[in-house]
């Protein structure tokens, strides 16, 4: 069984991870359950999906501490979901930052290097300098497919294979390529460390 | 295949044959009618978003009193919404299948109450279905309709969060071909509530038909209601909570025979009997209010059993909000089926980063429109206090957040209206305002102005028009020609409504122009009477969707003093604070320009793109 957390800001494409994920799991045989809540008013708000996949899932979150993986699109986010992770979990985070309203209201600063310093301070960390990687495609918005890359080669699950037939089902034709080559970007950055 | 059970739901309607589908937009909802518009079911099966639930049901009835086998969908609330036709539906019945689909929301995670319509059953006296999974939902779906034509009952399917939006990986069935019209044959005593001994008599009938549901169901879904595992320690459970309970019960080692029910209501009383007979403690793990629990406490009573009950009238599980897995094992632990130490104490403390509510997206017209309302307010000559202003269910009810904190109640769909009128008619003197949006206002907002204007109360109307039901999702308005199953439609002007129900006075404006609002605003504040203000700029993402962004702003860097006057006076989520200046995020911005025109330093400047 592996529990994912993928903590991103409403808009990000948290969503589309997750969906890619549990459909790629289902071409691989898996049992597959991932949990979130939709609609217009998640935008811009903080929003976690639940990934899990296994033998045999039938909840669609789980609780605190049971995360193998946490992926995160934003270090806010990732920060703020790091309970969900497990003793010895992983976090894998796209060095993105994008300021709550709430903090810039307050004049609070929050650099990238301080967040992934402290994530670091409560869990091994692979930190993915995803938006440079997504702009190399010519996406901006590929994080999110960057980051299923470094957890696909991370984890060694879902199989290449299955995600790339996932991607072709689940992005909208016109992004299908741009995603493709974000995710093999993130694999190679992950295997090569490049 | 993986699909989420709202997806799944859409199939298993499918696969029943259904032919009419309605609702109104509500998460956890919505996504059924939009899977059903996407797979292109507007062809063969008519499929539509209605004006709000109970033309949804009546709908729904309508069709199913033909033979036809019809489909409604709503979130909590709604149900109260469609509750008066629902009720003395069960009197007349059906001919074709009626599944009514009713989505809860423990948490809550997008609805104003925890409302738990499985009191619906007891309620309307109809039978109540609730699955655990996709698979399951899907599954239902297709028994439902079955059910209900075997019993001729409307019968609800009721599902939560959790199960309406987990994905799963989900084995297809058989399509039957949509199930139309058939005849509808007059009935008097059946189909006319005028009649009092009618109704007492179908009253009687309706009482007959529900005894027959467990017997039903069971014959065509033999898995509906089931015990897994065994022992003399039982758990009774339903819905998503059966997922945490099965899974935890392995994780710890607990051998218990799990009772679990699809059939809520009637309740299965022959089976429970049988479940419940050798059990020597019973915990019930069921998520909002204790329902599972009355009934399981009287067929134990009903049965002479002596056996404890655990649940949330015994302080074991929460009445409020979603349950979880660790909630449930703490719960094992304090019944005392596992030791203490078997539950790992919860996670120690983390940091707590800044919160991120949901903003108003960058360049919503809302935003504007509730900017110019608030410098109406000074400009008019009173004080923010002063002016109570009234929200309503929508994306602007976002507005109560920092830095508007605008709005000062949302209540219901369409009480933005009537409760301000309410306010004037105890006796406030100064000037009240309802903010209402566009598909509210259809949904229902209509009636309350035509109370206000029958009653000749003052009132200041703000109707937030970005033409679409923009929270759920983008579905479609009655003021669309066409609709997302290619239905050519009449569109529907408010303010031709609106000056129908006969309010005083009626403008329209568009809050992108900014000074002109405030002007019209600031007028529309001093005059009598009702008068109705129509803000009317598209959705701001459904714009970016339709015509892409052709300018951004930017922050020139030496001009920028970190006053902070854009963000406070904007709230805009594309704006940010980082070294002591203010940046925007390129991606987020959409080009509106609110920001740079209320920099005193003239900071911002027009990046033109694409």
């Amino acid at each position: 069984m592996v529990n994912v957390a993928i903590a991103s800001v409403g808009g990000q494409g948290g969503l589309t991870l997750s969906r890619v994920l549990a459909v790629a799991a289902v071409y691989d045989g898996f049992s597959v359950r991932t949990g979130e809540t939709l609609g217009m008013a998640q935008r811009f708000g903080s929003v976690v999906s639940y990934v899990r996949f296994g033998d045999s899932v039938l909840s669609p979150t789980f609780s605190e501490g049971e995360a193998d993986y946490l992926i995160g699109l934003e270090l806010v986010e990732a920060l703020r979901a790091l309970r969900l992770l497990k003793p010895g979990g992983l976090a894998l985070v796209a060095s993105v930052v994008k300021p709550p309203l709430s903090a810039s209201l307050r004049r609070e600063e929050l650099p990238a290097e301080a967040l992934l310093e402290e994530i670091s301070r409560y869990a091994r960390t692979v930190r993915v300098p995803a938006v440079e990687l997504a702009l190399r495609v010519g996406n901006p918005r590929a994080v999110n497919m960057v980051m299923l890359g470094v957890f696909a080669a991370t984890s060694g699950t879902p199989s290449d294979s299955s995600i790339r037939r996932a991607i072709a089902e689940v992005v909208p034709a016109r992004w299908v390529e741009s995603s493709v080559r974000a995710y093999e970007l993130g694999r190679s950055f992950v295997l090569s460390g490049s | 295949m993986a699909l989420m059970g709202n997806e799944a739901i859409a199939r298993g309607f499918v696969e029943a044959g259904v032919s009419v589908v309605s609702g109104y937009p509500g998460t956890p909802s919505s996504e059924v009618i939009v899977t059903l518009h996407e797979f292109g079911a507007g062809s063969e099966i008519y499929v539509e978003w209605a004006v709000n639930e109970r033309v949804a049901f009546e709908i729904a009835y309508g069709a199913a009193i033909s033979g036809a086998r019809a489909a409604v969908t709503m979130k909590a609330p709604g149900a109260s919404v469609a509750l008066d036709p629902l009720i003395s539906s069960a009197y007349g019945g059906v001919e074709g299948g009626l599944v009514v689909l009713v989505a809860d929301d423990p948490g809550p995670h997008t609805t104003q109450t925890e409302q738990d319509n499985r009191w619906l059953g007891p309620l309307a006296k109809l039978p109540v279905l609730s699955p655990s999974s996709p698979q399951e939902a899907k599954d239902l779906a297709v028994a439902a309709f079955d059910l209900s034509e075997e019993l001729k009952l409307p019968v609800i399917l009721r599902t939560t969060t959790r199960v309406n939006h987990a994905v799963g990986d989900v084995v297809l069935g058989p399509v039957r071909p949509p199930q139309r019209f058939r005849e509808f044959r007059k009935d008097i005593p059946r189909f006319v509530r005028a009649g009092m001994l009618f109704n007492l008599e179908r009253h009687r009938w309706l009482s007959s038909r529900l005894e027959l549901t467990e017997g039903v169901l069971t014959k065509l879904y033999p898995g509906a209601n089931r015990v897994e595992g065994s022992g003399e320690l039982c758990v009774v459970t339903e819905g998503a909570a059966y997922n945490y309970v099965r899974e935890v019960l392995e994780d710890l080692g607990v051998g218990a025979s799990v009772v679990k029910l699809s059939l809520l209501y009637p309740p299965p009383t022959e089976f429970l009997e049988d479940a419940l007979r050798g059990c020597r403690e019973v915990l019930v793990v069921e998520e909002l209010d204790p329902y599972l629990e009355t009934v399981v406490k009287r067929v134990l009573y009903e049965l002479g059993a002596r056996a404890p009950v655990y649940g949330k009238e015994s302080g074991h599980l929460p009445r409020e909000g979603e349950l979880s897995r660790r909630l449930v094992a703490e719960a094992l632990v304090s019944v005392g089926w596992v030791p203490k130490t078997a539950v790992s104490p919860p996670a120690g403390t983390y940091p707590s980063p800044p919160p991120r509510p949901p903003p108003m997206c960058p360049g919503c017209p809302h935003r504007n429109t509730y900017l110019a309302l608030l410098l109406a307010i000074a400009r008019a000559g009173y004080r923010r206090d002063e002016v109570p202003i009234f929200g309503d269910i929508g994306c602007y009810a976002l507005s109560f957040q920092p830095p508007f904190e605008a709005i000062w109640t949302e209540h219901s769909m369409g009480a933005s209206i009537s409760m301000a009128m309410g306010l004037k008619v105890a006796g406030y003197g100064g000037p009240v305002v309802a903010t209402i949006g566009d598909s509210t206002l259809f949904h229902a907002g209509l009636q309350p102005l035509l109370e206000a204007v029958h009653k000749r109360v003052d009132v200041l109307v703000v109707v937030l028009d970005n033409s679409v039901v923009a929270m759920t999702g983008h579905q479609s308005t009655p003021a669309w020609g066409t609709t997302e199953s290619g239905r050519r439609a009449k569109p529907i002007s408010i303010e031709e409504v609106v000056r129908a129900l006969g309010a005083d006075r009626v403008y329209v404006v568009d809050p992108y122009d900014l000074d002109l609002t405030v002007e019209v605003l600031t007028r529309a504040l001093r005059e009598p009477g009702v008068r109705v203000v129509v803000a009317r700029h598209p959705c701001a993402l459904m714009e970016v969707r339709a015509r892409g962004v052709t300018r951004r702003y930017r922050v020139v860097e030496d001009r920028c003093t970190g006053c902070l006057a854009c963000v406070r006076t904007t709230g805009c989520p594309a704006l940010y604070y980082s070294n002591g200046r203010v940046r925007v995020s390129e991606g987020d911005c959409v080009g509106c320009g609110l920001c740079a025109r209320f920099c005193p330093y003239k900071a911002f400047e027009v990046v033109e793109v694409g």
